[in-house]
């Protein structure tokens, strides 16, 4: 178990942040952990819909992590910038 | 005894010089400092600024333009000009007077190099006068506000913001260290006397005078126009220095330090002066757009300059005029979200009538910028001001210093662009501040920003509290709230239709309130209602307490009424498909946590009798 920085780039949000998350999370721990700092702040809420994590890539095209994944086999270095986004 | 006329005296003195006898040229005027580029000493010998002052006229001048300065201030000192100034004046004040003063203290430096290192002794000549500018600049920007400082202890920041670590304040320090205090004295002179002197002093000198006056703030207006005009003076030392490079092969370096500077100063002049121009001042009294000042002072100005120089548009000119689109309106957003880090009260200015002339002044605003207004305002008027407080630090570029963040809403343009340098991760907002790291790694890759700090654990503990202290929040003075305690939010209550999509207050019509002790909020996602409403509601009720509750918002507003039919709660599912809670169950016992989402829908009576 242990700390990671994440850049969270949430969709629609203007802001990037630095969010703390726990090697042991699952992605969609990470989603709702970078979902805190974006929702109602600077972005609305969409009920209804989940939130899917992926890296953040110049085409917005990478493959979704799995929710149940978990961070600590994905691979991910620290300040690494991950997209998080609804469907 | 008569005096001789300056032509007759000046060239002879001004180009008196003298030859080293107990050290070398090189050591008298070392590369690093003075002239990397080793332009010629017949060059060097031909440098001719544009400008003319000797010393006594100097003194004369600057004597009456001081006296004009403090008499006016005496004069309007008795007017109750600043009793009844509003806090978006204030703030601009307040902010002003934190950057500035003390940058132009700095810039005494920066002239006192040229005046020593520069290797015309007409440069010389004219640095030391910058240098006496510089001084008279800071003098009176740090003695206006102390005046003010009976009225607001923060204005405390007009002195102490340098010697702090506030995170907008290492932005502009960086800055200019970076163009102004840490490069040799012609490409210092290029980077600062010639861009920024020449494009950006306008900005905060001419553009906020000219807001002053009409706001009626004279004695300001005074200031900065006095100011102003030392600086078109001095601001000339960098033009020769181009005209030379460009003759003898340095084209190609010149080129490179405009691109630079200009890059740079433009992200922090956007948020200094593109803020309070297009958010502070109020809307009657604004006399042009940010966007507007930049392509008619800047631009225009620049491009000219650009042109009579042999030079050329800096390769990300269309970077730039995007930026100009959205740059400060973005920061405009966070200054006011970490409010609490700044040390002045930011205004919000986003009123729906200040919403209608941002659009108009940058078509597509309410689009994007409008969004992330809306859910700051949504989340106000449902009583949630601890929802608009940004808890966690965004990513700031490793060159501008700035946070990184773009274009909010369908767009989705925030983006933060990366670069793995010598085992470290840098971050840069586009792709031009990752170039001018890319141009100098040596000289930018120690520094850490705030947000390195944190993540290499050099903050103990590691909390907000211990970075706004670093920041110097509550040391110096108090930081930021709100500027007019959310008195603006008003406007909004009641109307229907404050955003782009015609979007509705959850709570904006409420008559009823919940009657219990614990309440919670949560979402109600009404059926055939295009808004999802943040609702407050009391754990005791049942829930068709719960549905009717939730129905006020919605019908009647954007959904109508289905009579003969009754309303079920749900939980929101992806698939719609989640059972319906029983009629009379206690909202409560369905384990609620903040901000859940529940469907309230019709359902004909018979499903009554088929609940589980």
């Amino acid at each position: 178990m242990a700390n990671l920085g994440i850049l969270s780039r949430f969709v629609g949000d203007a802001h990037i942040k630095v969010v703390n998350v726990d090697t042991e999370m699952s992605f969609a721990e990470v989603a709702e952990a970078c979902k805190v700092h974006s929702v109602g702040l600077h972005v609305p809420n969409q009920p209804g819909k989940t939130l899917r994590v992926r890296r953040t890539t110049d085409d917005d095209s990478a493959q979704h992590f799995p929710a149940t994944m978990k961070v600590k086999d994905a691979n991910l270095r620290h300040l690494d910038c991950l997209d998080v986004y609804f469907v | 005894m008569a005096m001789l006329d300056r032509s007759e005296w000046y060239d002879l003195a001004r180009s008196t010089n003298w030859s080293p006898r107990y050290v070398g040229e090189s050591e008298l005027f070392p590369e690093a400092l003075a002239d990397p580029y080793r332009l010629p000493e017949a060059a060097w010998a031909a440098y001719d600024e544009p400008y003319k002052v000797a010393y006594r006229e100097y003194v004369q001048v600057q004597r009456e333009k001081d006296a004009g300065v403090y008499s006016v201030k005496a004069a309007l000192g008795r007017s109750k000009f600043y009793d009844q100034a509003g806090p978006e004046w204030m703030g601009i004040l307040k902010l002003h007077y934190g950057a500035i003063p003390l940058t132009e203290y700095a810039a005494c430096a920066l002239q006192g190099q040229n005046a020593r290192f520069g290797r015309a002794g007409s440069m010389r000549n004219m640095a030391t006068f910058g240098m006496l500018d510089e001084m008279r600049h800071s003098q009176l920007q740090l003695y206006f506000p102390h005046e003010l400082l009976s009225r607001d202890r923060q204005f405390d920041w007009a002195h102490e913001a340098h010697h702090t670590k506030n995170w907008l304040i290492i932005g502009g320090r960086h800055c200019f260290d970076d163009v102004m205090m840490t490069r040799d004295a012609v490409t210092n002179s290029i980077m600062t006397s010639l861009i920024f002197e020449t494009a950006f002093t306008n900005l905060q000198m001419v553009g906020l005078a000219a807001d002053a006056e009409n706001v009626g703030d004279f004695t300001f207006a005074n200031l900065i126009t006095s100011v102003q005009s030392d600086e078109a003076r001095h601001a000339q030392l960098g033009m020769p220095l181009v005209d030379m490079m460009t003759r003898h092969g340095k084209k190609a370096e010149a080129q490179r330090a405009v691109d630079i500077s200009f890059w740079r100063l433009w992200r922090v002049f956007a948020v200094l002066t593109g803020i309070p121009m297009d958010y502070y001042i109020p809307l009657e009294k604004r006399h042009m757009s940010f966007k507007e000042f930049m392509h008619e002072w800047v631009i225009k100005q620049f491009d000219r300059q650009l042109t009579d120089l042999s030079l050329e548009r800096p390769w990300y000119w269309q970077h730039f005029l995007d930026d100009i689109e959205v740059h400060h309106h973005i920061q405009q957003g966070g200054v006011w979200s970490y409010r609490p880090t700044m040390w002045w009260n930011p205004v919000a200015g986003v009123g729906p009538e200040e919403r209608a002339w941002l659009d108009q002044k940058y078509p597509g605003w309410n689009a994007s910028f409008g969004h992330y207004w809306d859910t700051i305002i949504d989340s106000l008027l449902a009583g949630r001001e601890d929802l608009t407080q940004q808890k966690v630090f965004p990513p700031i570029c490793n060159v501008c210093q700035i946070p990184i963040a773009n274009r909010p809403g369908p767009p989705w343009k925030a983006r933060a662009h990366q670069l793995d340098f010598e085992g470290r991760r840098y971050h840069f907002c586009t792709p031009v501040c990752q170039w001018i790291f890319e141009c100098e790694p040596e000289r930018y890759k120690r520094h850490e920003s705030l947000v390195d700090m944190l993540v290499f654990g050099r903050f103990n503990p590691p909390t907000p509290d211990t970075v706004l202290k670093y920041m110097g929040i509550g040391v110096v003075s108090e930081g930021g709230r709100d500027s007019n305690g959310y008195q603006w939010i008003e406007t909004y209550r009641g109307r229907h239709g404050h955003g782009p999509k015609g979007h509705v207050s959850p709570l904006a019509d409420c008559a009823l309130t919940p009657k219990g002790n614990k309440r919670l909020w949560v979402l109600s996602r009404f059926q055939g209602d295009g808004h999802v409403k943040t609702v407050e509601i009391d754990l005791d009720f049942s829930m068709d307490e719960f549905a009717r509750y939730c129905a006020q918002f919605s019908i009647g507003h954007h959904a109508k009424d289905q009579p003969g039919k009754t309303l079920r709660v749900r939980r929101t599912t992806a698939k719609d498909d989640a059972a319906p809670f029983p009629r009379e169950m206690r909202f409560g016992a369905c384990e609620p946590r903040q901000m859940d989402s529940f469907d309230v829908y019709f359902a004909d009576l018979s499903d009554r009798d088929r609940e589980p």
